[in-house]
């Protein structure tokens, strides 16, 4: 017993109170989850397709919560990823209609033309957003504004941006566009039992995109000179200056790459969900991210896992309102925002992040 | 002599204030004049023709101000953003940024309607402060569910406030659609609350004076007012130190007893033999009067009282106001039930006043929370400035439709304009370097906001 830490487990504070109503929540959710499976006759083969399913809403978050941890382990603060990803998904889903268009009016198939249009929807759905991430790096980094006022110019300025180039040219006469990316397996892995079909299968580009730069950023992360240095530029960067590293230019790299994650991210709205934009249509999936991201503890897995969970509420919302239609629908859309903040004031106060987290650095 | 010395001394005084006062407004302004600039190019770049610039503008100028009721209409547009504005003001001066005013607004609308509905056949002097009350009750508690878990967890207030606005949007869209519905409207809405709950139109206030409960009503606000403006000035050193304290009691008090009777007897003919507005299609209302009010209500409160004080030394430094012993968790509290209140006010406001069903309909899209966050920063947290501000504000809200109705540029490129603003404010050191200006003599920086760790 004397091994204990003397509170550990003492104390029912108010803390120990969210985790219980965390719980509750929890098991609420399990029990939904069960009930929309019973309620529509659920085989095992609808649990896979509901698994599957929870990965598809998870890319977005996730792809969101790295774009966060990119730039919180250079410690700078990204509030800005609503804004980031609205303008990824305008961008995408306006180079999509119009690139599509011009290439059918010059006399291309229109099966390749549509595949082309959607790779260049992709492209330049990703630079614009890491075009925006660019513009939050040179305000908080160069003129060392503050990083949360600057985080919100660029959700403001990014709600202004899509919703003129919207309401301009992409909310009437719309010409007919390519749709959104076709799903596919992966060769090899879905041949994997049961991981195969839940994980592998019947996915889109950018979720499998997510799915690898889950890895690709843990390798660098750890595992690099690239990233030992953003790590020390996030926990001391005066230190990580004196030994010759460039703070500024670490920081602006990783703002950037987050930026064009973000883009991924945005892309996902208009090339994989849904093949309309509407304003705000991200929803606040931006800041769930970075719930998410705080959730798993700045690391990648972690913000994977809290991605998943999201997806988890968001596919049992869905398929609750289709089930049960007596339900106002209201509430269940509620679910993931409160469930965001059940997870923030649960887990936060244990969560650590980068030292310098949101400080300007100031070379001496 | 000593008076020509203190003539040249008064003078010298006032030219140091004058000049400090253009060195204070020159940011802003110029940030304002930047962000029409890039609005300006924008619009230029996508639509190709200078023309298109100009008719854009002065669709927007003539919009806001020269069209019928212009004017009304931008002070209508105006008054939310100013109790936005205050409440974000009172936030980002005790360090926290209350993202989530979209979502008090709404919820604090919703409850204004909800007490407007559920109570009738109550006076006005009763009902009205009853459903404001509610109001900002409504915000309050919206904003004070992520003050306490901020304070008990550390959950960082940008993301749970904004998690609260989504949560409020589908909770009022629920509340419209379901318990409070209009069953016999077709349009999905609410029940229209009762007349008594209303806020009067400028336009009706002589034929509501001619209720003598309501001119008692107003004849006792202003006594109040009268009373509260003649203590602030009767409390000041020089004047505690001529008279003792029952005399200037009795001094306050008199002031306030001939503003309220003179309201009483005076205000009722007078406003009907001359008032101001008399177009019953003017929707200008008494809440910009209650703006003003909050203005310098909120004033007082962060320079005159302790509480304010106490904020405001949590928001520029914890550690001090640690070791001050200030209860910092009791003041972030305090301060965002204040914003929350502010906010909430601001929907009942637009709910009670400005909607034409005076109810709360299903599309309530507002967006005034969102934009008042550029206000409070452009004002720089100053509430002169905040009125300001928000007038400039609910001039391009009002003048958009006109300006696209005219130059066929869409409504949204105010919010360019608007957000381009806001990044200039945000980074003065970015105007700077874009004007080649050399930096300001005292560059004082005020730290906003803290990050996840704080």
């Amino acid at each position: 017993m004397t091994l204990l830490p003397k509170r550990h487990g003492a104390r029912f504070g108010f803390r120990q109170l969210v985790n219980v109503a965390f719980g509750i929540f929890a098991a609420v959710l399990v029990y939904l989850v069960f009930n929309a499976i019973i309620g529509g006759q659920c085989d095992g083969q609808c649990v896979m397709g509901m698994l599957n399913q929870t990965i598809r809403y998870a890319a977005p978050v996730a792809l969101a919560a790295y774009c966060g941890l990119m730039c919180e382990r250079a410690a700078v603060i990204n509030i800005g990823i609503e804004g980031m990803m609205l303008m990824g998904a305008m961008t995408a889903y306006g180079v999509n209609v119009y690139a599509f268009t011009a290439m059918k009016a010059g006399g291309m198939d229109a099966t390749v033309a549509g595949e082309i249009s959607r790779w260049l929807a992709l492209m330049l759905a990703v630079a614009s957003s890491g075009l925006l991430a660019l513009l939050h790096g040179v305000v908080s980094i160069r003129f060392k504004t503050d990083q949360i006022i600057s985080g919100t110019v660029i959700n403001i300025l990014a709600v202004g941006i899509t919703g003129y180039f919207y309401r301009q040219y992409l909310a009437q006469d719309i010409p007919p566009g390519p749709g959104t990316f076709q799903p596919f397996d992966l060769p090899l892995l879905a041949q994997i039992p049961i991981l195969g079909t839940i994980v592998f299968s019947g996915q889109k580009p950018i979720v499998y995109f997510m799915m690898m730069v889950t890895l690709l950023i843990h390798y660098v992360l750890f595992f690099t000179p690239w990233g030992l240095r953003t790590r020390a530029v996030g926990e001391n960067p005066r230190a990580a200056d004196t030994l010759g590293i460039n703070v500024f230019r670490v920081r602006y790299i990783n703002v950037l790459l987050g930026g064009l994650l973000a883009g991924f991210g945005g892309a996902w709205f208009t090339l994989e969900a849904v093949d309309v934009f509407n304003p705000m249509m991200t929803n606040g999936l931006g800041f769930i991210g970075l719930a998410a991201m705080i959730f798993g503890n700045w690391t990648p897995f972690g913000a994977l896992t809290g991605a998943l969970i999201f997806g988890l509420g968001n596919t049992v919302t869905t398929t609750l309102s289709f089930n049960r239609p007596d339900i106002p629908s209201q509430f269940p859309q509620m679910l993931p925002y409160v469930l965001t903040i059940l997870v923030l004031t649960g887990f936060v106060g244990r969560a650590i992040p980068p030292a310098a987290d949101g400080q300007p650095y100031e070379k001496q | 002599m000593s008076s020509i010395a203190g003539i040249r001394a008064r003078r010298n005084e006032l030219r140091v204030s004058l000049l400090r006062l253009l060195d204070t407004l020159s940011m802003p302004v110029l940030a304002i004049v930047l962000g029409f600039v890039g609005g300006a190019l924008i619009i230029w770049m996508t639509s190709g023709s200078l023309e298109t610039v100009f008719a854009a503008y002065a669709g927007m100028l003539g919009g806001a101000f020269l069209k019928t009721r212009g004017l009304s209409e931008t002070f209508v547009a105006m008054t939310p953003y100013v109790f936005l504005g205050l409440g974000l003001a009172v936030g980002f001066k005790a360090g926290l940024f209350n993202i989530g005013a979209e979502g008090q607004f709404y919820i604090g609308a919703i409850s204004a309607v909800w007490a407007g509905i559920v109570f009738t056949g109550l006076p006005t002097f009763i009902h009205l402060p009853l459903v404001i009350l509610a109001g900002a009750v409504g915000g309050a508690i919206w904003a004070g569910i992520p003050a306490l878990l901020k304070v008990r967890t550390g959950a960082h207030e940008v993301i749970t406030t904004m998690m609260m606005n989504y949560i409020a949007f589908r909770l009022t869209e629920y509340l419209v659609s379901y318990p409070l519905r209009d069953a016999k409207s077709s349009a999905v809405q609410t029940l229209r609350v009762s007349p008594n709950a209303e806020l009067w139109s400028l336009y009706q206030v002589p034929q509501r004076l001619q209720d003598p409960l309501n001119a008692l009503f107003v004849a006792l606000v202003l006594a109040f007012i009268g009373w509260t403006i003649a203590e602030w000035i009767f409390l000041r050193p020089k004047w505690v130190a001529r008279w003792t304290r029952a005399r200037r009691h009795a001094l306050t008090v008199g002031i306030g007893l001939i503003v309220g009777l003179v309201t009483f007897f005076v205000l009722p003919p007078l406003t009907r033999a001359w008032w101001l507005v008399t177009d019953p299609y003017d929707r200008m209302h008494i809440g910009i009067v209650m703006a003003l009010i909050a203005a310098v209500a909120v004033w007082r409160l962060m320079w005159k009282t302790t509480v304010g004080f106490e904020m405001r030394v949590v928001g520029a430094n914890p550690d001090a106001a640690k070791y001050a012993g200030i209860n910092s968790a009791r003041t972030v509290i305090i301060t965002m039930l204040i914003s929350g209140g502010l906010a909430g006010i601001a929907g009942t406001i637009e709910v009670l006043g400005v909607s034409i069903c005076r109810c709360l309909p299903l599309f309530f899209s507002s967006g005034y929370g969102f934009d008042s966050i550029a206000i409070a920063l452009i004002a720089k947290n100053n509430p002169i400035g905040i009125v300001g501000a928000a007038f400039l504000f609910g001039a391009m809200r009002n003048g958009a439709d006109l300006m696209e109705l005219q130059s066929g540029v869409s409504k949204y490129v105010i919010s360019l304009i608007q957000a381009l603003v806001l990044l200039f404010v945000a980074a003065p050191a970015m105007v700077r370097w874009m004007l080649r200006m050399k930096a300001a003599r005292d560059v004082e920086t005020e730290q906003l906001t803290r990050g996840w760790g704080a």
